[in-house]
């Protein structure tokens, strides 16, 4: 493990690691096949500056406004010792009357250090895992820790409500609408991964504890405007799924060191800083580096990752590029350049291509038909 | 005319005071006041010279400025109508946040302040004035302890006895309506609720704020109203109260308990603006 380290360390520089949130944790999911960002993330490389180094920055974060309103629904909801949320708890989910109690976890006796919140969410969370009388029913920003490839990284969900059928419930504060009971699909699937990550950290925590991963429930409560109103309406989110998928990636964070062994000794993606912290290496040497680590582009990339337009540039001419669907369909065939010479019969296909290249031919040939032979 | 000079010099020692104390917004807000205070008087100076009865009654020249929105004041004197004692503040904030506070008598937030201060009395507190105001308390309780007839505080958490995170409360509550358990967000919510309610029933026609105000209410108490347009106030009252004896005798006994720590423990200042936990050891600790 110590070899790890120092490799890691090696290949960031001399610069502590970033830490993660559920945002970035989440990020990991969606493209499990791609080495350059599984070593960058597990090495704690600050991509958006490794990027915007190397002339491909991306347009990322999230905008202000969309921040501002975020805040602005999750105090609305949680008001008023979270009137409105209990209502919607009650409602729809069956929370007793008298389970209303509610435990302010933002700040520990005016402080806001992580340490100290953390301490305290774990001592309130064990009190009320370990207690069945007056234990608590509302934890407002608990402060609960995850271990990402070796590290711990601090998380914060919008609330976790207990003894709803007597398990923990996370409950998730979105300000993205529910129109007619429909919501923006990429959303939903954003905010299930997030709270996916949230409960895998209670989990973890409960388990240092001694309790039994099903304290917890896979079942989270999302919370978000309903309709055209800032009423808000709240569902029940299976992300059992969406575990899944983070146990494996984040066991396979752990296991970096056979991905990391594949890569030439001297490989470092050091911006080589000075000590007023301005970057010394040559830009070309470090994307050289940069391309020895295979990727693994999707359009999908640009929503997750800030090397999406270095990756994209490197991606292009190649059926990757075009999608999923795309190259999926098209097997074997890599490059646009060569699908092109199998559609118009220049090239002859290899046997792996055969497929592919019928497919190709019989596509060629109706877009002559439609196009007429000026096409 | 002897009041109009008291109040003047009143007038003028209020501005001095904000000015020293740094206070911009209300400086000019009190000198808007003080230059009508003088123009009143210029007035009342030219009915005594043309020996006309002149009738000053402080009581008449203040009433209108109570119901009067803010920043109409100053066109009012642009047009040259200086017969109406002209707006500035309405009242000073901090007499607006305990009047809303009075009404509640419960700790509440500024948001919640605000809006019962728009249902019931003169109009909306602007929320951002509101964030400053603990803090200018406390210094001033510190600079001078108890020279005012009340102190806007804190309510304080029961646990740890610091102060809950944006809650104003009034320091001549008793101690154990100032500390909030784990139960008393809701206690204080419901409670909030029957006294709107029954401030509703008071006034005579209340306005869409104060509608909006009781809805806000309603809505989330079960069985308090079917919508927004049929709610009766005291179907309201009844149904908080419901649900207040479910939580009551578990919250009052957290409180008192509380409180009596409190009151034992913490210092004058402490017991009003709550103590903050000192940290000591905190280099080691955080990287554990």
């Amino acid at each position: 493990m110590h070899d790890i380290d120092a490799r890691l360390g090696r290949i960031r520089g001399d610069v502590p690691p970033q830490a993660h949130n559920a945002r970035t944790i989440a990020a990991l999911t969606s493209n499990p096949g791609c080495a350059r960002r599984a070593i960058m993330d597990a090495a704690g490389i600050d991509k958006p500056r490794l990027a915007s180094y190397i002339g491909f920055p991306a347009p990322f974060g999230q905008s202000q406004f969309a921040i501002t309103r975020g805040n602005a629904f999750e105090a609305q909801v949680k008001a008023n010792g979270c009137a409105e949320l209990l209502r919607l708890l009650r409602e729809q989910l069956g929370l007793p009357i008298p389970e209303v109690s509610y435990d302010d976890l933002e700040e520990v006796g005016g402080h806001r250090s992580q340490h100290l919140r953390h301490a305290r969410t774990r001592s309130l969370l064990t009190r009320a895992a370990g207690a069945g009388g007056d234990a608590g029913t509302l934890f407002d920003h608990p402060l609960l820790r995850l271990d990402v490839g070796g590290r711990p990284v601090y998380l914060e969900p919008d609330l976790i409500a207990f003894r709803l059928g007597g398990r923990f419930h996370v409950v998730e504060i979105k300000s993205f609408a529910v129109i007619d009971g429909q919501a923006d699909g990429d959303k939903v699937a954003a905010a299930a991964i997030q709270s996916a990550v949230y409960v895998l950290a209670m989990r973890q925590l409960l388990a240092e504890l001694g309790t039994g991963p099903e304290a917890v429930a896979r079942e989270v409560v999302l919370v978000c405007p309903e309709n055209f109103s800032n009423r808000p309406v709240a569902t029940l989110l299976d992300v059992r799924q969406q575990l899944t998928v983070l146990g494996r990636q984040l066991s396979r964070l752990d296991r970096i060191e056979s991905l990391v062994g594949l890569q030439p000794p001297g490989l470092t993606f050091d911006l080589e800083l000075d000590q007023a912290g301005v970057p010394h290496r040559p830009a070309a040497e470090l994307a050289d580096d940069v391309r020895t680590v295979p990727a693994r582009y999707a359009p999908e990339c640009l929503a997750s990752c800030e090397m999406c337009f270095f990756c994209r540039d490197e991606a292009r001419g190649q059926t990757a590029a075009l999608g999923r669907a795309a190259a999926d369909e098209l097997g074997a065939v890599h490059s646009v350049q060569m699908a092109l010479g199998l559609a118009d019969g220049t090239l002859t296909p290899a046997d792996d291509q055969a497929e592919a290249a019928a497919l190709l031919r019989e596509a060629a040939r109706l877009r002559r038909e439609c196009l007429g032979e000026t096409a | 005319m002897e009041s109009l000079e008291r109040r003047l010099g009143m007038l003028r020692a209020e501005v001095r005071r904000a000015a020293a104390s740094r206070d911009a917004a209300r400086v000019r807000a009190l000198r808007a006041e003080l230059r009508n205070a003088e123009r009143d008087w210029d007035d009342a100076l030219a009915r005594l010279e043309d020996k006309q009865p002149a009738a000053e009654d402080p009581a008449m020249s203040q009433a209108p400025l109570r119901t009067r929105p803010e920043g109409s004041g100053a066109a009012v004197v642009a047009a040259g109508a200086a017969t109406i004692p002209a707006a500035g503040p309405l009242l000073p904030l901090r007499e607006q946040v305990h009047q809303a506070l009075t009404l509640l008598d419960v700790p509440a937030a500024p948001k919640l302040l605000s809006a019962v201060n728009e249902a019931f009395f003169a109009g909306l507190i602007p929320s951002a004035r509101l964030t400053s105001l603990r803090r200018d308390e406390e210094r001033s309780f510190r600079s001078a302890p108890f020279a005012r007839p009340y102190y806007l505080c804190a309510a304080l958490t029961a646990e740890l006895l610091a102060p809950a995170r944006g809650l104003l409360a009034v320091s001549t509550w008793p101690m154990d309506r100032r500390v909030i358990g784990p139960l008393s967000p809701r206690v204080n919510y419901l409670s909030a609720a029957i006294r709107v309610a029954e401030s509703f029933l008071r006034i005579r026609s209340p306005g869409p704020a104060a509608q909006r105000l009781l809805w806000r209410f309603a809505a989330n108490i079960p069985g308090a109203a079917d919508g927004a347009r049929n709610m009766d106030p005291a179907t309201v009252a009844r149904a908080a109260q419901a649900e207040l004896q479910v939580h009551a005798d578990d919250d009052r006994a957290a409180r008192t308990a509380a409180a009596g720590r409190a009151r034992r423990q913490l210092d004058d200042a402490g017991q009003l603006f709550g103590s903050r936990l000192r940290l000591t050891g905190q280099a080691g600790a955080g990287r554990a």
